[in-house]
């Protein structure tokens, strides 16, 4: 009931509910969407840990059952191809759109902006679409058939973008002052960038390009049509299908044979496992930068008001780069 | 004078005989020269070693995955990689060249035949298909002609206790749910066979309106699903109560396993037959003269006697131009040995599958289109 | 001795360099990648920026030209059009402006289309109140304590394989929902024009709403955290101000932030529907995969990603090779209309980066 005459009167009580129930509502609202993802989480765990083996990351998968193992080794053959190709052309294209690009007017805004938008528009390209060009393109068009050449251009295109977003955004972070200062010690052009710019910003570049890892190893459908699918690992680029984890989840967990469900549920939970390990290790990484870097905070605090972005940058959400 | 003549003659005379001798000779050596493929005394050509891909019908894939054992144990130094992905995908990578074997329940189409001419269906083994479903309390062999089937997957029988099911079966008690139909969403060798029965029971209706194919457009039956794989069919039926689905003859004991019966389906001759080997055996016998040269046939909705209405050739999907005489001669090997009635052929493989052997007529067809495989 | 600061890509200063006049040939070396550095620099980046335009390039390319022949016999009928059929594939094969196709083989889409933008608007319409909320708790309500790990909490479903999402949805999510959630509604619905489509039957858990659902957890994560970080960029002079004008914290979330970061919020609601228009496989797994619209929204349905995905491996039995063109049409379709929803949210997320606070992600 109302508690001073003051502010005493019948809209206060409604507005008190109002924000109770706003309150309310937003706390549902949280546990909504946490709620399913944990469950999501333990049901994984729940049904791969009754009949997980160890041996089932070190043996090869036979028509009745076996391990995963030369599907592992492909999904992290996959992320490493990935991390080569996507991740150079990634950075370069970061650097270039953040760095290089000539600004047409004076303005003060950065240009080169027909080619990131361009560069953007890939980002939420259907990756079904890239694996049938993939597949018309490269599998039967240049008769490569299904093969680990042609899944790794696709996913490396899909990737690219993504690489070039947070090189650009990371560098974008890097206080002018460096550039300056390396400018005015004499630097050339490429020796500034390489000691100075790059150095500060490979932090949230190497988080970047783990972030888009991760998206590359949780890929299925583009892989479907470009590599195809192997229980063993083959011995060359061309004509010869590829193993990853992926395909295992979708076509395995109602397969004829009992022991492939368990399979199935083993392969998710490896793979949830592989992007686990992808976002704690990203974020160690910017936490303990960010505790060295100038303005960072060492210690946490908790404060009521919201915080304002750190001029070192804020931690890069996988998020961050499906936006 | 005359004797130079005769001489003449003579001269030309041998000339001609040497002539004729040597074409003789060099078409016989030709001739033994294009059946370049030798077949050893067993019958199964030794490989060249190496990895052989197949690929295809869901419906052969357990009796695949059987093969490549027993062909592995035989030639350690080859194997057999196996998929199911269904047998459009066989045939489409087939055509492709992205795989070496394609394994499907349908045969080509005309208009595949004539864009790939070097593409054949070959013959492997004799199989079925039975029409399940998930009906609490029924668990004995429902009577359903091909008609009333096209007409529950047409969506005009919606419930199981519906006057023309029970007519075909007094004494069976039918409860008041209503029929969920499944097929395949994936392009299928099932689909294909399953239509086909359709189409050929059913002409006016199932075959004016929707046809035969590895896809259909399926009408729309209430609730009707669609599921991947003849695995997904079981899985899928498993969890409906009321469903009704065709699924393969391999799949027989998790069909049981997952609680399902299947029907005695009529056939061509107005009798209710259950798919046992008997009456599969006594299908396909039934076809075995008019199996021409290529294996293009269909053995569905025979006026047999006693016959089980849905019954097909499973069929390797083979290019005769191989990109290497190895390649070639791997194929070859897997498939002699498949076709072999000592080996992929015998009862010990196919009893496991419900499949039957092929006959001997076919057997020797399918080898002549296998030796041409170069 | 001469500065060592001197000219950008000048030789240091030695005494013999001075008075010998040529350098010796391992300093030109070194002096060469200096001067060209620049160059390599700037020449290998601009290829890499201009790899993708070109990626992009030539896959609308192969997909215009596989398409062709397809668009030409479909026409217009291929948007609006019911029946998607292949067609007698093992009856005659005809031509119609000069392609060669089955008889009978006709595709509308419509079906198709309909699904994929169905469950995407109502994927958007599930996730969106929902981030908003839940942003609003992260960042207003809770202490960094708890908010740091939720927060992390929700960049994890953002890395969940699509797939896993789809195992789990079509094995427990989807049956629990059909056996506990969907009853209660279907009974309850009235038979009034859009509640009668929550009316019975239920089935089985494969099917719209429970697709859209997963595809709704999918997007929370981009909007959530868009929405987390614009609120942070909320300068906190005018919620303050509300804040002491006596406003509640309701009033202050809804008449101060909330306008603030609304065009944000809708360029990350766009892109988060880009993202649900493109997914494939765990609606291939959830949707039920069934070519026509459903009768309700339990029922199952299919989208074009998931009918070019379950569709092309088997596209090659018709021999003319109108099913696999048909197919690219479908994808063709599916790029232009992500493209454009991409384009749209970077219009409004620019736009908006004039007005307001700047928004994330260019």
């Amino acid at each position: 009931m109302t508690t001073t005459s003051l502010s005493a009167g019948p809209s206060t009580r409604r507005r008190r509910v109002s924000t109770i129930t706003w309150r309310v509502l937003t706390y549902i609202a949280l546990v909504l969407i946490m709620a399913p993802a944990a469950w999501l989480l333990v049901s994984v765990l729940a049904h791969a840990a009754p009949h997980w083996q160890w041996s089932v990351l070190w043996t090869t998968l036979t028509p009745t059952g076996g391990g995963l193992r030369d599907q592992i080794v492909g999904t992290l053959i996959l992320m490493l191809g990935v991390f080569i190709i996507a991740g150079t052309i990634g950075v370069l294209a970061g650097i270039h759109l953040a760095e290089l690009a000539r600004p047409r007017r004076r303005s003060g805004k950065a240009s080169g902006g027909f080619l990131r938008t361009s560069s953007d528009i890939l980002t939420g390209f259907p990756s079904i679409v890239l694996g049938y060009v993939g597949y018309t393109a490269l599998v039967v068009g240049l008769h490569w058939g299904f093969s680990l050449l042609a899944a790794l251009i696709i996913l490396s295109i899909m990737v690219i973008p993504y690489i070039a977003k947070t090189t650009e955004n990371s560098l974008r972070q890097v206080p002018t002052g460096y550039r300056e200062g390396a400018e005015a010690l004499g630097m050339s052009m490429g020796y500034g960038l390489r000691k100075v710019v790059l150095k500060s910003a490979l932090p949230g570049i190497v988080t970047g390009l783990l972030l888009a890892l991760a998206i590359a190893c949780g890929e299925t459908a583009p892989l479907i049509y470009t590599a195809g699918f192997s229980p063993t690992l083959p011995h060359s680029l061309t004509h010869a299908q590829f193993p990853y984890l992926t395909y295992v989840v979708y076509a395995y967990y109602n397969a004829p044979e009992t022991q492939y469900h368990y399979l199935a549920f083993d392969a998710a939970l490896i793979l949830v496992v592989i992007v686990l390990l992808l976002l704690v290790v990203s974020r160690m990484i910017v936490s303990r930068t960010q505790r060295h870097a100038e303005g960072g905070r060492t210690r946490t605090r908790s404060r009521r008001r919201p915080r304002r972005p750190e001029p070192t940058g804020e931690p890069l959400d996988l998020v961050d780069l499906r936006r | 004078m005359k004797t130079l003549m005769r001489a003449t003659r003579l001269k030309r005379g041998a000339i001609v005989t040497a002539v004729a001798g040597l074409a003789l000779s060099s078409v016989v050596i030709s001739s033994a020269a294009s059946a370049s493929a030798k077949l050893p005394k067993s019958g199964v050509e030794t490989p060249s070693g190496g990895t052989v891909t197949e690929t295809g019908s869901t419906l052969m894939y357990p009796l695949f995955n059987l093969w490549a054992g027993g062909y592995n144990t035989k030639f350690p130094s080859s194997t057999i990689q196996t998929a199911a992905t269904g047998s459009g995908t066989g045939i489409s990578e087939a055509e492709n060249g992205t795989i070496a074997i394609g394994a499907s329940d349908a045969y080509l189409s005309p208009s595949v035949v004539s864009a790939n001419p070097d593409l054949k269906n070959i013959p492997t083994a004799i199989s079925a298909q039975m029409v399940a479903y998930n009906v609490p309390g029924v668990l004995s062999h429902l009577k359903l002609s091909g008609k009333l089937v096209s007409e529950i997957y047409q969506g005009q029988v919606t419930k199981w206790n519906a006057s023309q099911i029970a007519s075909a079966n007094p004494g069976v008690t039918l409860p008041n749910i209503p029929i969920v139909a499944l097929h395949r969403s994936d392009s299928s060798g099932d689909t294909f066979i399953f239509t086909q029965y359709l189409s050929k029971a059913d002409p006016s209706g199932w075959g004016a309106k929707v046809g035969y194919n590895t896809t259909v457009p399926w009408p729309a039956a209430p609730g009707a699903l669609g599921e991947n794989g003849n695995s997904g069919m079981v899985s899928g039926c498993k969890a409906t109560p009321g469903c009704i689905a065709y699924i393969g003859i391999s799949y027989l004991t998790q069909t049981l396993q997952a609680g399902l019966a299947y029907s005695a389906l009529g056939n061509g001759k107005g009798q209710y037959v259950v798919p046992t080997q008997t009456s599969i055996a006594a299908e396909a016998a039934g076809f075995v003269k008019k199996t021409p040269a290529n294996g293009t046939i269909s053995l569905i909705y025979g006026n047999i006697n006693n016959g089980y209405p849905i019954v097909n050739y499973e069929y390797a999907i083979v290019s005769t131009h191989q990109s290497s005489t190895s390649t070639a001669k791997n194929i070859r090997s897997v498939l002699e040995w498949a076709i072999n009635s000592k080996y992929g052929n015998s009862s010990s493989y196919l009893s496991q599958v419900n499949f039957q052997p092929l006959p001997s007529k076919v057997v020797a067809q399918s080898l002549k289109q296998i030796l041409s495989i170069q | 001795m001469t500065s060592v600061g001197g000219v950008a890509g000048s030789i240091p200063a030695t005494p013999h360099a001075e008075s010998m006049g040529k350098p010796p040939p391992w300093k030109r070396v070194g002096s060469f990648f200096r001067r060209n550095e620049e160059r390599a620099w700037r020449g290998s980046a601009w290829v890499a920026v201009v790899l993708p335009l070109a990626a992009l390039v030539f896959a609308v390319s192969v997909l215009v030209i596989k398409a062709w022949p397809a668009v030409r016999v479909n026409g217009w009928y291929f948007l609006y059009g019911r029946n998607w059929t292949y067609g007698n594939g093992y009856g005659a094969v005809v031509h119609t402006d000069g392609v060669a196709h089955p008889t009978g083989a006709q595709f509308g889409a419509w079906a198709i289309l309909w699904g994929t933008v169905v469950s995407s608007v109502i994927a958007i319409i599930i996730a969106l109140p929902l981030s908003i909320g839940a942003a609003f708790a992260l960042t207003e309500r809770l202490p960094g304590w708890i908010s740091r790990p939720l927060g992390f909490a929700v960049e994890i479903l953002a890395g969940i394989p699509s797939v896993v999402l789809g195992l789990w949805g079509i094995l427990t999510f989807g049956p629990w929902l059909a056996k506990n959630v969907y009853p209660i509604i279907a009974d309850h619905a009235p038979n009034v024009p859009v509640l009668r489509y929550f009316r019975n039957p239920v089935g089985s858990g494969e099917g719209l709403l429970s697709a859209s659902i997963v595809l709704a957890l999918m997007i929370v994560p981009i909007i959530t955290s868009t929405t987390r970080d614009l609120f942070l960029q909320v300068p906190p002079l005018p919620k303050e101000g509300a804040l002491a004008l006596g406003m509640t914290d309701w009033e202050v979330s809804n008449k101060v932030t909330l306008p603030w970061v609304r065009s944000g919020i809708i360029g990350a609601t766009i892109l988060g529907l880009g993202r649900a228009l493109g997914e494939t496989i765990a609606i291939a797994m959830i949707g039920g995969a069934v070519l026509h619209i459903p009768i309700n929204i339990y029922q199952p349905f299919t989208t074009v990603a998931a009918t070019i995905l379950t569709q092309l491996d088997g596209a090659l039995t018709d021999g003319t090779g109108f099913a696999v063109a048909t197919l690219a049409e479908l994808a063709l379709v599916l790029a232009v209309i992500s493209v454009a929803v991409n384009l749209i949210a970077r219009l409004i997320i620019s736009r908006t980066g004039r007005i307001g606070a700047p928004v994330g992600g260019a």
